[in-house]
């Protein structure tokens, strides 16, 4: 890894490890002048740019992000009594469920728990068999797939969901890329969507829903093809809507984000949990 | 209309981006027209009404299922079922007065002796009515097959049957052989008068079943209540 | 010397260390590097020095700013601060009770 490379890897990494951009900045710099003076290579100076960030996040006590920094808002979303059964097979049996502004909820559940089916109920996709769901204020949806256009570009996606929000298009572009920013892409104008590898499709997904800022973000299984920094940016900027004062419900079969959410909704059926 | 006008436009880009299938549509028409060339010369230009709307439904057809995916999304993104449904149509519309332009210069450049004032009509209504006989397909038929292999049938039966049965009547079409006969075979008006009425009633009906259906897939549901933000 | 050792051991004094070279004079890190390379603690790498100038920046011992170097680079200068005074003061009186103990161990060992 030669060193602008490693020095762009490490502005990345501080990101992700909840450094501020002040500080990072000095970071950077001063690693950047350690290796001109020392000549030394990056690697062996410093390690791989995530440990180093680590243990810089370490030592100015930046490591996680509190877990509640302001009480939550008021109720955004508020789901009574959903249930709903495919043919014979009940997959939903009386679900309640409320948001807050500023909170986060994980649904978790084995395969087939009806985890998607949930989340497009509450976006109004699906009509559930009973109950109801109360949304106060507007609402973003990521779906888990086909929620991208393979003969648009990006910047085209900004525009389309854009103008449904009332944006203009140069409004709705920059908004479209300085949510793109944030999880560490830079969209390629000539590059169509189908051409993107699946992460930085999934990238667009997740952008396309946040467009307009929403109150409500439903997002499904939003991650899927992310590699491990994607995986970190998404988590920090789902942190960072929660503190803005959204309300973000987020389906997840990886458990180890659990204790980072506000609340918790298993859809695994009482007779499987038994 | 902000929102009709950036369906129509982001939907017509995607088209554009599909050269091959462009090329293609393109020539399906000339090779209708060509084929019947030799024998009868009527007969090429019955054919290459038919060719255009063939291409222009199957297109539809096809950017129609393509776009049910995101539909919903868009939906939640504050369009309405109209603003994508009269989008995708002006943009289909659009593909169809530009697939039919260079047709009709070569029936001006190639024929003689034929009403090419009505040969416009018979043009301008079949790409009237492909583009939502096509999304109504699609609608009614969510995989592509299906739809196409009906628009097969439609078309077939369409150049087979005898236009004179009621019905024939029935087939999307029948206007432009009804109006072709006037301005080939210089009948009386009729033929005009007759194929005017069922084009422009098939257009109409079919753009308002096109509507409909995308009205009640997109409805919005009344479990989901949307309150004002406290 | 076994290489792991000497990490654990400088792991322990490091901090004390660089805060005592920032008690003679002001400096930055590469030449902190190379002065504790050369009093005979070894290389020590970036990666372990800036965290720990980090952490005793945090804790209030020593101050940070940016200086115009004449010809080369702007430098991150470091300075020590009263608190950081006093601090070394009462654990280098540490240390020296500490590894007086140790030595007296170890002697014994060594004369055997």
């Amino acid at each position: 890894m030669n060193q602008d490379a490693w020095l762009a890897a490490l502005v990345g990494e501080l990101r992700r490890h909840g450094v501020g951009p002040d500080l990072a900045g000095h970071v950077v710099a001063e690693a950047a002048t350690h290796l001109r003076d020392s000549g030394e290579p990056p690697l062996s100076a410093f390690g791989p740019p995530g440990s180093y960030a680590r243990d810089v996040a370490d030592s100015i006590g930046a490591a996680a992000p509190a877990p509640r920094r302001q009480p939550p808002g008021p109720v955004r979303l508020d789901v009574r009594g959903i249930s709903k059964r495919y043919r014979r097979h009940r997959v939903l049996n009386d679900v309640n469920l409320t948001v807050r502004a500023g909170q986060i909820a994980a649904v978790v559940g084995a395969n087939g728990a009806g985890k998607s089916t949930f989340l497009r109920i509450c976006a109004g996709l699906v009509s559930p068999d009973r109950g109801e769901v109360h949304a106060y204020g507007s609402l973003g949806y990521c779906p888990q797939d086909g929620g991208t256009r393979e003969f648009l570009t990006p910047d085209e996606h900004f525009v389309l969901i854009g103008a449904g929000r009332d944006m203009d298009r140069a409004v709705a572009r920059r908004a479209g890329r300085a949510h793109a920013a944030r999880l560490d892409w830079k969209p390629d104008s000539g590059r169509l969507a189908g051409q993107l590898s699946g992460g930085t499709r999934q990238k667009l997904n997740l952008v396309m829903a946040r467009l307009g800022e929403p109150d409500i973000l439903l997002l499904d299984e939003p991650y899927q093809g992310f590699d491990r920094g994607a995986y970190l940016d998404f988590w920090h900027e789902v942190w960072r809507w929660r503190d803005t004062g959204t309300a973000v419900v987020v389906v997840t079969h990886l458990l180890n984000q659990l204790d980072r959410v506000d609340i918790v909704l298993d859809l695994t059926p009482d007779r499987e949990r038994a | 209309m902000k929102k009709i006008i950036v369906t129509a436009d982001l939907a017509l880009r995607e088209i554009a981006r599909r050269r091959t299938v462009l090329v293609v549509l393109a020539l399906l028409p000339l090779a209708f027209y060509l084929s019947r060339r030799g024998d009868h010369l009527g007969q090429s230009i019955r054919f290459v009404c038919l060719g255009l709307g063939w291409a222009l439904s199957t297109a539809a057809l096809f950017a129609g299922s393509a776009a049910r995916p995101i539909e919903p999304r868009l939906r939640l993104s504050g369009y309405g079922s109209r603003h994508l449904v009269l989008g995708r149509l002006l943009a289909l519309w659009t593909v169809g007065l530009v697939l039919s332009l260079p047709y009709y210069l070569l029936i001006l450049v190639d024929r003689h002796d034929v009403r090419y004032g009505a040969i416009a009509v018979v043009m301008l209504l079949t790409v009237a009515v492909a583009a939502p006989f096509g999304l109504a397909l699609s609608a009614v038929l969510p995989r592509e097959l299906e739809g196409t292999l009906v628009l097969l049938i439609v078309v077939g039966l369409q150049m087979m049957t005898d236009p004179a049965t009621t019905a024939s009547r029935a087939l999307p079409f029948w206007f432009s052989r009804e109006i072709g006969t006037y301005a080939i075979d210089h009948t009386d008006s009729g033929y005009l008068d007759r194929g005017l009425l069922h084009g422009v009633a098939f257009a109409v009906l079919l753009t308002a079943l096109v509507t409909v259906a995308a009205s009640v897939r997109l409805r919005s549901r009344p479990h989901l209540r949307f309150n004002p933000a406290p | 010397m076994n290489q792991e050792r000497r990490a654990q051991w400088l792991r322990g004094v490091l901090d004390l260390c660089v805060l005592a070279m920032l008690a003679r004079r002001e400096s930055y890190g590469y030449e902190l590097s190379q002065a504790l390379e050369a009093a005979g603690l070894g290389p020590v790498k970036g990666g372990t020095l800036y965290p720990v100038l980090l952490r005793l920046q945090r804790a209030g011992l020593i101050v940070a700013y940016w200086r115009e170097g004449g010809a080369g680079p702007a430098r991150k200068y470091y300075r020590i601060t009263g608190d950081g005074h006093d601090v070394l003061r009462q654990a280098a009186a540490d240390w020296d009770r500490f590894a007086g103990g140790v030595g007296a161990i170890l002697r014994e060992v060594s004369a055997r």
